[in-house]
């Protein structure tokens, strides 16, 4: 706890607490603009976010991916390496748990998850490999790289899911159902929270344990603020990004598994609406903080839950939430430079002040 | 099939195709030249498509939709700009952000100025108009590649052109370029390479919404949510595979419609298209791939050199 409350923190916090706030205003000025009125559509989305079970239930589920998402990012960024290609490996370990799902019907329903998750993390944590061994070997980019493997794994998908995976039932972009086995049970009625958020919160025990507690996280840290400026380490460095970079696409790849056997129960060509994205956003704007992510996560899922009511309650399309969170990360990058601004603009008046009191 | 599949058909399919590359492409190499990484091209062309359809729709003409795509474009460089350079956030962050930034808003604006969700059509936006020289109509090859493209066709040609001599040719495209290599050296000459970055971020915000418009106003006229469809990142790939230079980037981005145009066609005939569609991208990762390891490979022998001098 005292090391939360530590000076730069601090600063950080007040920063944060800020650019929420101000982007909650342009929200609310679009609101007005629109001549609705912001109290009762934020006050429509705080109880459609958190009002009932049924809607708590529902922001839960929503913060999984999220949270294994943006713990991939945080990992990946923290050791110096940036993975922007989240989204590519949810995708891969998606279609590995339903391929086990769909394939292995024999076993025991617990063998199959631990079968599905095990493939999802596999899978995504290979795909992650590669342009983590590209960077440290040959200096390539990796966050074109990432980007453009992006793009390689969707569309890899949507073939499969398309033509040797189709599901019998009609062209819909979609595998057969996974074994009734392999499917998390559901926790609260009609919302699709399930026990896959019992998975990622030991998930996220581990990772934050492993950042924060252990010699891996700290040389990571080491690595990290080494490569901030731009000096390459050794061999041990190197490694310290591969395997960070491998755990990001293998959290990346579980945040597809659990879409699959926790929520659709099978592969869809458009399983994410851009989860991965959303992940790095509520990094970024934790500063890669693993307690942070879990936070920022919880409130980006209410968010998109509250939505809903209070489109609703006052006929604003539920899409100003996403304007929202890109306007939080914008004031976040700008954090400092903004800070700098500020400083310049008031040691200037102050100079003049001084200046103005010397004419007098 | 050889014959369905390679025809005068394909080449114009791939000239509309490659256009939206190509003009994003544009923007995004005099961003590179000037050493930023711009990956917010992506957001840039679906806010030109529908700031396109906007200005279309309600001044009935289409090019208060080009006037107003390009304004927005400007708009939105000049803040990638100012984030990146003025208050030196990561350039790929903003990025993104412009990126999510412009998908929530298409959609919610969508919403709120159309009431519709998905997709918006409607008589009243005028589409842009298309050149026709009679002169071709009977030299059939001539025809196809010249003649029924709508203008930015043209424009992306003659852009290209400009764009080479703009970089090659002129002291102002030699400060570009400075500014992204030697930034210090060109501000002891006495330019500002603040301002030449600036200059390539609003230039690329402005050919991103041409590229948009080319979208929503070429040949259909409509607005879908998420209408650039990867189109950014192409033009990325395009620039990368064409090492920012106006000429190679152009034949890049012309490759990448070529494959754009072979998938749509393979799966008119019931083939898969994703194996065609992948191809720029993995292209763009093998490209990065030998660049850089002939870069290396390069820097090694110096040092190398320079170690038997010492």
């Amino acid at each position: 706890m005292k090391s939360i409350l530590k000076k730069g923190n601090l600063e950080y916090l007040t920063s944060l607490f800020i650019s929420i706030l101000a982007s909650l205003l342009i929200g609310a000025l679009i609101m007005m603009a629109n001549s609705r009125s912001p109290l009762v559509g934020y006050g429509a989305l705080i109880t459609g976010a958190f009002g009932s079970t049924y809607s708590l239930a529902t922001t839960f589920a929503k913060t999984v991916p999220l949270v294994l998402t943006g713990l991939a990012t945080a990992i990946s960024f923290r050791s110096g390496i940036s993975n922007i290609g989240g989204e590519g490996q949810l995708y891969l370990g998606a279609f590995a748990a339903a391929y086990v799902g769909i394939t292995f019907t024999n076993i025991p329903g617990f063998l199959g998850i631990a079968l599905a998750i095990l493939a999802g993390a596999l899978v995504g944590g290979i795909y992650a490999f590669f342009p983590a061994l590209l960077k440290v070997k040959y200096q390539v980019d990796e966050v074109i790289t990432t980007i453009m493997l992006n793009t390689v794994a969707t569309l890899f998908t949507g073939y499969l899911v398309n033509y040797p995976f189709a599901s019998s039932q009609g062209k819909m972009g979609g595998t057969e159902m996974i074994t009734e086995s392999f499917r998390l049970s559901r926790l609260v009625r009609l919302s699709t929270l399930n026990t896959s958020i019992f998975f990622m919160g030991f998930i996220a025990i581990v990772i934050y344990y492993l950042m924060e507690k252990t010699s891996f996280g700290y040389d990571s840290k080491m690595v990290g603020q080494n490569s901030l400026f731009g000096r390459y380490g050794g061999i041990k460095d190197k490694k310290q990004m591969v395997v960070a970079m491998v755990i990001s696409g293998a959290l990346c790849g579980l945040a597809g598994v659990f879409e699959v056997i926790g929520v659709h129960y099978r592969f869809l060509q458009h399983i994410s609406p851009g989860y991965a994205f959303d992940g790095m956003l509520i990094a970024l704007i934790v500063k890669n903080n693993p307690i942070g992510v879990i936070l920022m996560s919880i409130f980006f899922g209410a968010l998109k839950t509250g939505s809903i009511s209070m489109e609703n309650a006052i006929g604003i399309p539920s899409e100003l939430v996403s304007v929202i969170q890109a306007i939080i990360i914008l004031f976040i990058a700008g954090e400092t430079g903004f800070k700098n601004i500020y400083k310049n603009w008031r040691l200037k008046k102050l100079h003049q002040g001084k200046v103005g009191e010397e004419n007098v | 099939m050889f014959k369905e599949l390679f025809n005068l058909a394909l080449l114009q399919h791939t000239i509309r195709t490659a256009t939206p590359l190509i003009l994003a492409a544009l923007g995004g190499l005099l961003t590179q030249q000037a050493g930023i990484l711009n990956i917010g091209m992506e957001g840039m062309i679906l806010l030109g498509a529908f700031f396109g359809v906007v200005g279309s729709y309600f001044f009935g003409s289409s090019l208060a939709g080009v006037v107003l795509a390009a304004s927005i474009g400007a708009l939105v460089g000049l803040l990638f700009a100012f984030f990146v350079i003025d208050l030196k956030s990561d350039e790929f962050v903003i990025g993104i952000a412009i990126n999510i930034l412009a998908g929530g808003l298409t959609v919610f604006l969508l919403r709120s100025i159309f009431g519709v969700k998905g997709a918006f059509s409607s008589p009243k936006i005028i589409s842009l108009p298309r050149l026709n020289f009679s002169f071709l109509d009977n030299i059939t090859i001539l025809d196809t590649i010249f003649n029924n493209h709508t203008v930015f066709i043209y424009i992306s040609w003659i852009l290209v052109i400009l764009a080479y001599i703009y970089l090659y040719k002129t002291p102002y495209g030699f400060w570009l370029r400075a500014s992204g290599e030697y930034p210090k050296a060109l501000e002891t000459a006495g330019i500002s390479p603040k301002k030449m970055k600036y200059i390539s971020s609003i230039a690329c915000g402005i050919l991103c919404g041409f590229s948009g418009v080319h979208l929503s106003l070429g040949y259909l006229t409509l607005f879908t949510e998420n209408m650039s469809a990867n189109r950014g990142f192409i033009a990325l790939a395009a620039i990368i595979f064409g090492k920012a230079n106006p000429i190679g980037t152009f034949f890049a981005a012309l490759l990448f419609g070529f494959f754009d145009a072979l998938g749509t066609r393979l799966q008119v005939v019931g083939i898969p298209s994703q194996f065609t569609q992948m191809i720029p991208y993995l292209a763009t990762v093998f490209a990065l791939l030998i660049v850089t390891k002939r870069q290396l490979a390069k820097a090694n022998k110096n040092r190398e050199v320079k170690g038997i001098e010492n």
